[in-house]
């Protein structure tokens, strides 16, 4: 290692450099401070060569707060523009691994101090842009060649900003439109199994973690930090079924994160094998038999869905770990995935959610279906909700006349039903005796009670608590 | 190493009076502290003399609503060195020492993610100081959820009261509950007079608590808190600051 004035080691990450003890500021809450990596041509990088634009540390004024860019180009062969991100998310580490130099935040909100005994050290900034870029070739020997800029003239950081502020767009772009079937792995999370013991969160590019706050690139960088923690990688393996978003890689970590207890989780599915439910998720979707539609809550909607519980209650039975059929929760960025519960109709399927939310998600609801679904300003309960949709002739409608034609066919062969772990108990709609449609919802379409003919009912591990029922004969 | 000593007690008994004036003490004896504000109702900036302070509970607050937005500008930002930043910016550089307040418990959302990046964050900026002194609620809230992992000291702040000798005892149970890395367990008892001095011993030892110092009713004190003046700007030849003295000399300074 070549000699530097300063030491060099991943000990001093979070050395915080205090106001007392500081030569100079750059950038940072009082001042603009960017970083910036750029993949460039191998001929138009020079090697280790550090540019100073602006005073040097020898001109600035001891106490005093400067504007600060710092533009690094990397090159070789396998350098390519999509590596700039993952390159630059390492600005952070290696900078902080110098002694005496603080690095803080990213992008256009960098802040940095340098302290008094390391700029005692050294007259310039050149040693310290060395050795940023030793660390860089040495831990990512990809990066074959490596020059680097610092401005530190107000004019010249804005100006750089400008440039930048584009740079950013138009790879945040890209990132945006990264897909599941763009990577090789998925990442898991388990921060939630100290409660939800048997909760296995898949993150995957199409769908955000339950409680919202990790996404694939979350993942990706914890995960590459600390692969023993909490974020993992989930080698993605085959492609098992493309609709429902069923990978046979999710299928062995779900099996051994949860101790067995689940054999197979379908990303993008919302009967059959759902994602499992921690309790932190953001939004719980509800399946409505009545209407062989969704519906969705929000954690801040206060009041009642269209089936008589609000969130609290379903998010009570929902949460713990557990693939509760007919019931799912999801992060909000979920809506936005192009993928969302596509196994069993997407948007299509969507029949309810409180108007906050539906304010919050309208930009990804489908133009042709954001009139047809009704919040709670127009649908209460389950019947207001059924003439809602028949008015405005949304999309789940045809499946009434669907299933009442399977009804009839199932009665016929008088076939058993099989119950999913049930999505019980919940509390009866006010509309009279629908236990049966309720216990069997995954499984079977719409069944209006009172019809004749025999049904089996099978419950296997199913709560049901009814404070009241009354059974009355109808009335023709 | 860095050194954690945590001040709790019964509300009311002179806890973040005694946080106080132990700051004032370190920080004369020139080390260098980071003192750590982890009760809700938070009290322990004013002692100091040190006003509008940020809070980490806004910090969590407002990156929590950025990094849940559903259409974040940029999906792969750092989420770990932007809440880092936070904390680092709101932590008020006060002369001789560093002072961070927890501030307001979190929201009804899920916050394991944002108390992970915390923990971690805690951890790296801890070692940067000689010791952290923490004002914590008796709930003892901020270690429950590890975010501060270890303590040292855990001393346990008491006036004359049978009540707060009681709040005592359950936070030497709680502590045991918690499965936190407490190493020692100390009974201050304050606001002490001539007249219940003996009365305290005595309580102390049938409860089995260590009794580390008794801190006489200070005039000096009530006076300042009458006229508001900070608690830091207390003389050295104040009764109450002699005894800090010498149980500070006790915690090995």
């Amino acid at each position: 290692m070549a000699e530097f004035p300063f030491e060099i080691s991943p000990m001093f990450e979070g050395e915080r450099v205090r106001k007392e003890g500081m030569f100079v500021e750059l950038g940072g809450p009082k001042s603009l401070g960017l970083e910036l990596v750029r993949a460039a041509d191998m001929d138009a990088i020079e090697d280790d060569k550090v540019t100073i634009i602006g005073p040097d540390l020898k001109d600035m004024e001891e106490g005093k707060t400067y504007p600060w860019a710092m533009i690094f180009n990397i090159g070789g062969e396998l350098v390519e523009q999509d590596l700039e991100s993952v390159v630059e998310r390492r600005v952070h580490d290696f900078i902080n691994y110098c002694q005496g130099i603080m690095h803080l935040n990213q992008r256009y909100d960098v802040w940095m101090r340098v302290s008094k005994d390391t700029a005692a050290k050294m007259d310039s900034f050149e040693p310290f842009g060395k050795a940023v870029m030793m660390l860089f070739k040495t831990e990512l020997p990809f990066i074959e060649k490596m020059q680097v800029t610092f401005y530190t003239e107000k004019a010249e950081v804005e100006k750089q900003l400008e440039t930048a502020k584009e740079i950013f767009k138009a790879r945040d772009l890209r990132t945006k439109d990264l897909h599941d079937e763009d990577v090789d792995v998925f990442y898991g999370c388990t921060l939630c199994q100290s409660f939800a013991p048997t909760n296995v969160c898949v993150v995957s590019p199409d769908r955000v973690s339950l409680c919202g706050a990790i996404n694939w690139f979350d993942g990706r960088a914890a995960a590459k930090v600390d692969p023993e923690g909490p974020q993992f990688e989930i080698a993605k393996g085959d492609l098992l079924d493309a609709s429902t978003g069923e990978y046979s890689g999710i299928n062995v970590v779900a099996k051994k994160l949860s101790s067995n207890d689940i054999q197979k989780i379908k990303l993008h599915s919302f009967f059959d094998c759902p994602h499992t439910s921690c309790g932190c998720f953001e939004v719980v979707g509800f399946y409505i038999p009545e209407v062989e539609g969704i519906g969705w809550v929000n954690r801040e909607y206060q009041g009642m869905a269209p089936n008589g519980i609000g969130f609290s209650t379903m998010a009570g039975q929902t949460g713990g770990g557990k693939q509760i059929v007919g019931f799912l929760g999801i992060g909000v960025n979920y809506f936005y995935s192009p993928k969302f519960i596509q196994a069993d109709g997407g948007w299509d399927r969507v029949v309810w959610l409180p108007s906050m939310l539906k304010e919050k998600i309208a930009e990804t609801i489908p133009a042709d279906l954001i009139d047809k679904i009704p919040t709670e300003k127009e649908a209460t309960d389950i019947q207001s909700l059924k003439a809602f949709l028949e008015e405005k002739k949304h999309p789940v409608v045809a499946r009434w006349a669907a299933a009442e034609e399977e009804e009839e066919e199932e009665e016929e062969e008088e076939e058993e039903e099989e119950v999913a772990t049930a999505a019980a108990p919940m509390m009866m709609p006010a509309a009279g005796y629908q236990m049966p449609s309720m216990a069997s919802m995954p499984m079977m379409p719409m069944m209006s009670a009172g019809k004749a003919g025999g049904i089996k009912i099978t419950f296997k591990k199913a709560k049901i608590s009814i404070e009241r029922m009354v059974i009355s004969e109808k009335k023709e | 190493m860095t050194k954690v000593i945590a001040i709790t007690g019964k509300g009311g008994t002179g806890k973040t009076a005694v946080a106080a004036l132990l700051i004032r003490s370190l920080s004369k004896k020139g080390k260098f502290i980071l003192a750590v504000d982890a009760d809700a109702d938070t009290n322990l900036p004013e002692t100091l003399g040190c006003e509008n302070v940020k809070t980490i509970g806004d910090a969590k607050e407002s990156l929590q609503a950025e990094i849940t937005n559903p259409r974040p500008d940029n999906p792969d930002m750092n989420k770990e060195s932007i809440l880092q930043s936070k904390v680092y910016e709101i932590i008020e550089e006060m002369p001789g020492y560093d002072l961070l307040v927890m501030g307001r418990p979190e929201g009804s959302g899920c916050y394991c993610y944002i108390n992970n990046l915390l923990r971690g964050i805690m951890d790296k900026l801890i070692v940067n100081y000689d010791v952290i002194v923490i004002d914590a609620e008796a709930g003892l809230e901020h270690f429950s959820r590890k975010i501060i992992r270890d303590i040292d000291d855990l001393i346990v702040v008491t006036d004359a009261s049978r009540r707060g000798f009681r709040t005592a005892e359950r936070i030497c149970e709680l502590v045991v509950e918690l499965d936190s890395n407490v190493g020692k367990i100390h009974v201050i008892a304050n606001k002490v007079t001539d007249s219940n001095k003996d009365k305290l011993v005595k309580l102390a030892e049938d409860l089995k608590l260590s009794l580390i110092g008794m801190i006489p009713l200070d005039p000096v004190i009530e006076e300042m808190d009458i006229k508001g003046t900070p608690l830091f700007e207390i003389s050295d030849d104040s009764v109450a600051a002699i005894e800090i003295e010498s149980i500070v000399q006790k915690l090995g300074f």
